[in-house]
């Protein structure tokens, strides 16, 4: 058939009445010719009206054919069939109205969960040629990973064949001056090559140039397209502006695209320039992007980095001998194994929670397919074949899909609004989730599954239902009625089975993830951060040139926020409690074979009291540890005990020992004789299950950074105090913004979203399932009791109590519950490898979760089964055997 | 006999070459004419031959007035109607030329 007949064929189906009507016309007008033809020919009225109708031959016949052959049968049927589906759903807005809420509930939370999914793991970093971005780490051991000292990424740029584009980079927080009140803003530095790694087609002007991050280039910077909208006022000449950081004029290069990734976190760009203090092997602090040449793979790559690394490993300091360098593509980097398993694991949730939702929906057809029963018995004997049939059974549920559809995008819309300010920005997302063509693509995907699943149902019952063509031939209702008793009770029974299995299995994971959450909240955290606030400070080295200026500035700022009359305690710290220790710095001792590499953080004497942080030997920090006075540092129980192993220590108090110390501005360390006064016990810096790293405290006022975080403890009850504390600050500095705020609560809880999204995620679904598992439960007790109340009412009326009654309809209903549960259990041991990674504090089988989940499926079941038992012993006998 | 199988539409094809404009009556007349006795047409026929060929773009129909003041189809090749004849009756003329030598073959 030509394309041209067949589009013909199907625009014939949309104009079947007009066809029809002519063909009528043109059949008149032939046997009008016909007839007055045969007259002519001497035939009498009768006798020529007949010789034409024969001469015609069948007429019905012919436009049967006519039919066939203008259009296209089944879309024919189709269109019949769905507006028939959508004419019986106009007819019971209730059971519509059921069928669609519950589709919307299934179908939202998919489409919701689809588009996050899609966001975080599918898409394709928002890079030309992403695949080709590759991280790349030195490496202490295997498994771990470390920043780059400045040498050694220039080797590799150096010598690197394989990679076209390699670059380094550092975060900066500069102030911003000049723009009304100073502002902080946190950007990177970056080698000239980071465009090339990750392209941005500028806004306005340009980004990098080769040669501007070489030393003596005038400072110039790229803004990113929220800062120019934000502190320069979307300025379109601000190619001629300065910005004006840390107290220095910056020419303005260009300005980001407003949709460059990672816009949001950094404000700006500037050129990485290597001082030559920087350029050392043995401190770590840059992170290196590069991008793989076209035609390399990315083994070729890593091998060619292996050998470079190889050749360069005499340079190296005696302690880093043993480094490895790895490298890993971008996207494996941003989106770990863990958050990967969390998100899989809550698709698997709101699956389940689609499926529950059309064991509802196709329990509601089944009841409703029951009446239509014998319609559908009468047709297959009167010759339908079973395909005519499947298709009519599902063209009518399509009409019910595609308001369910409909009805679940908008839900899912709905929901990923309502959620996107939530979730937090450091899940790596690639893009915003959002309503795009795949979302749309995998709702029509999802609602057309559904529709087939729940449009076979009715039919497949009808088919293999014994009493099926007989029971319903035979003419009398009630026949039809107690047939349905077999079979279709069958098919609805397993279906609530169903139901309540994969709700338990839900329910009880949802309660393994709640305990988690529970377990991780209490967990020892070894700190106390009540009422803790936290605010980043950084010292342009312009106004802070030397480590005496800051220390000065770091004790008139603690004694005026000291002084504020709500603050109970307040210390400084390079890193904030629960987080990560940068800076592996390597630690000498004697007894030890080489040095060991250890966490660097540096306190004021007010740190320890501040967090709450026990001494478990020896002395904190005081204030008698100034630049001038000997050496000292703390150490937490990790390292002890390393230390006590590892050198044979029994007492490491009082021991002295050899630390690389990194200087105040450059990035070269010195090798400092410092005795460990303390041991304090171990502070987390990580979720649980890791290991304490190895930490050296090392007083603020002997080693003084540039950038601290401070730390206030307000009396309880107090109001905020970051007013006070700023107001602080400006006493002392008047140019010097305050950098990021947080409370202890958001950096703990910051450290915790890997658990606590699919735990509130997957307990909401739980939720939801139980709701709809209860309604279904609901829905085939109604069913069975009406079906059964000719049976009760004979039995009530030979003399049975409706306690009786009561009860044996309760015991079907928790019999069906405890079949659900036993296939539930089944479920929940399958996926108990999945959970295993996700869980802490609790076993993936955990029995007091689990029976509180079968306590809470009986507990539904039971609910639902009451009230239908309730009104089978309201059933009065004489009603119900007068029926029939 | 029957129309041979899949000769209708040729049939048609080549009535409105040479007649021009017909109704579907007219061309029924004129395929039995032609055929004389020899053949026994359902006049109805036509009419699911003429939608299909109408559908391929090879006939054309307008309206026009019938004999007895009734408004009816005027059917009419198109170009491409003409082509697909020539194509056709140069397929049957080798198709019966095929036959032909075929019997003929078997004969000796």
């Amino acid at each position: 058939m030509t394309i041209r007949r067949l589009l013909a064929r199907v625009l014939a189906v949309a104009r079947k009445r007009a066809h029809d009507h002519e063909l009528e016309n043109e059949i008149a007008a032939h046997l009008e010719m016909a007839e007055r033809d045969a007259r002519e020919s001497g035939m009498t009225a009768g006798e020529a009206r007949r010789a034409a109708r024969q001469r015609f031959g069948g007429i019905e016949q012919m436009k049967e054919e006519h039919r066939d052959r203008r259009g296209v049968a089944w879309l024919e049927n189709l269109a019949r069939d769905f507006l028939h589906g959508l004419n019986l759903l106009l007819r019971d807005p209730g059971y519509t109205a059921m069928v669609t809420g519950v589709l919307a509930l299934g179908i939202g939370a998919n489409v919701a969960m689809f588009s996050l999914v899609d966001a975080l793991l599918l898409k394709p970093l928002p890079f030309a040629d992403p695949d080709r971005i590759v991280r790349i780490w030195e490496s202490p051991r295997p498994g771990a990973t470390n920043s780059s000292s400045t040498l050694d990424f220039l080797d590799w740029k150096r010598m690197s064949q394989s990679l076209e584009a390699i670059a380094a980079e550092s975060p900066v927080s500069v102030a911003l001056t000049g723009t009304g009140d100073p502002v902080r803003l946190t950007g990177k530095a970056v080698t000239a090559d980071y465009f090339r790694i990750f392209p941005a087609a500028a806004a306005i002007g340009r980004t990098f140039a080769p040669g501007e991050d070489e030393p003596g280039a005038a400072p110039v910077v790229v803004l990113s397209h929220s800062t120019w909208r934000t502190h320069f006022d979307s300025d379109p000449g601000i190619l001629n502006r300065k910005a004006m950081l840390d107290g220095e004029p910056y020419r303005i290069a260009g300005v980001t695209p407003v949709d460059f990734a990672g816009g949001d976190e950094v404000q700006f760009w500037k050129p990485l320039i290597f001082t030559a203090g920087m350029r050392t092997r043995d401190f770590h602090w840059l992170s290196v992007h590069g991008r793989i040449r076209k035609g390399a793979t990315l083994v070729e790559a890593q091998e060619e980095l292996r050998a470079i690394h190889a050749s360069l490993q005499s340079l190296s300091p005696a302690w880093k001998r043993d480094w490895k360098i790895v490298m890993e593509p971008l996207e494996q980097v941003l989106v770990g194994d863990g958050q990967r398993r969390s998100m899989l694991v809550s698709f698997g949730a709101v699956v389940l929670v689609l499926l529950i939702a059309c064991a509802n929906v196709a329990n509601l057809v089944l009841a409703k397919g029951a009446a239509r029963r014998n319609e559908i018995a009468i047709r297959m004997a009167l010759g339908a074949s079973a395909g005519r049939l499947i298709a009519q059974s599902l063209a009518e549920s399509l009409g019910l899909v595609l308001l369910g559809g409909l009805a679940g995008l908008s839900t899912g819309w709905v929901v990923i609004r309502a959620a996107v300010p939530y979730l937090p920005a450091s899940m790596g997302y690639q893009s915003a989730p959002a309503f795009d063509g795949r979302v749309f693509a995998f709702a029509a995907a999802v609602a057309l599954g559904v529709s087939v699943l729940i449009g076979m149902l009715p039919f497949l019952q009808t088919l293999f239902a014994k009493s099926g063509r007989t029971g319903a031939l035979s003419g009398k209702q009630g026949l039809g009625v107690r047939g349905a008793s077999g079979a279709n009770l069958g098919v609805r029974r397993a279906i609530v089975i169903t139901e309540v299995a994969l709700s338990l299995m839900l329910i009880s994971g949802a309660l393994l993830l709640f305990r988690t959450l529970f377990n991780l909240e209490g967990l020892e955290t070894g700190i106390r951060i009540e009422n803790v606030v936290t605010a980043s400070i950084d010292l342009p080295p312009q106004s802070y040139p030397a480590p005496a200026r800051a220390a000065a500035f770091y004790e008139s700022l603690m004694e005026r926020v000291r002084a504020i009359p709500d603050v109970e305690a307040a210390g400084l710290s390079t890193f904030l409690p629960l987080r990560w220790i940068g800076n592996g710095e390597g630690l000498l001792a004697p007894g030890l074979a080489s040095a060991i590499n250890v966490r660097f953080k540096r306190v004021d004497p007010g740190y320890f009291s501040t967090m709450g942080i026990p001494l478990r030997g020896g002395r904190g920090f005081t204030d008698r540890d100034h630049a001038a006075a000997p050496g000292v540092v703390v150490i937490n129980d990790a390292l002890a005990a390393h230390l006590g192993e590892a050198a044979g220590w029994t007492n490491v108090l009082g021991q002295s020992a050899r630390l690389t110390t990194p200087r105040y501005t450059d990035r070269k360390g010195d090798l400092r004789e410092v005795e460990i006064v303390g041991v304090i016990r171990s502070e987390r810096t990580a979720g649980p299950g890791r290991p304490d790293p190895l930490v050296v405290y090392v007083p603020l006022a002997q080693a003084p950074s540039p950038g601290v975080e401070l730390l206030v403890r307000a009396r309880p009850g107090a109001a905020t105090v970051l007013p006070a504390v700023r107001a602080a600050l400006r006493q002392v500095d008047p140019l010097l913004p305050l950098g990021k705020t947080m409370t202890m609560e958001e950096v703990r809880d910051t450290n915790l979203s890997g658990v606590r999204r699919p735990a509130w995620l997957i307990g909401v679904f739980a939720g939801v399932a139980a709701l709809l598992a209860s309604v279904g439960l609901f829905g085939v007790l109604s069913q069975v009791v009406f079906l059964r109340r000719r049976e009760i009412g004979i039995r009530m009326a030979l003399g049975a109590r409706p306690r009786q009654v009561v009860s044996g309809v309760l015991r079907s209903a928790m019999a069906m519950v405890a079949y659900g549960l036993g296939l539930g259990l089944a479920g929940a041991a399958a996926l108990s490898s999945v959970m295993k990674n996700l869980i802490f504090g609790v076993s993936a089988l955990d029995p007091a979760g689990l029976a509180a989940a079968c306590g809470a499926m009986a507990f539904i079941g039971l609910a639902a089964g009451s009230l239908p038992a309730l009104r089978a012993a309201r059933v009065d006998p004489v009603t119900t055997l007068r029926e029939e | 006999m029957d129309i041979p199988y899949g000769t209708l539409d040729l049939l048609i094809l080549k009535s409105l070459e040479t007649m021009g404009r017909l109704n579907g009556y007219a061309l029924a007349r004129r395929i039995e004419q032609v055929a004389g006795e020899s053949v026994q047409l359902s006049q109805g026929a036509v009419y699911p031959a003429l939608i299909r060929l109408q559908q391929e773009g090879w006939i054309r129909a307008e309206l026009g007035v019938s004999e007895t003041n009734r408004q009816v189809k005027f059917y009419s090749l198109t170009a491409a109607g003409r082509k697909q004849l020539r194509i056709e009756v140069a397929n049957w003329e080798k198709g019966a030329a095929l036959v032909a030598r075929f019997l003929q073959g078997s004969a000796r």
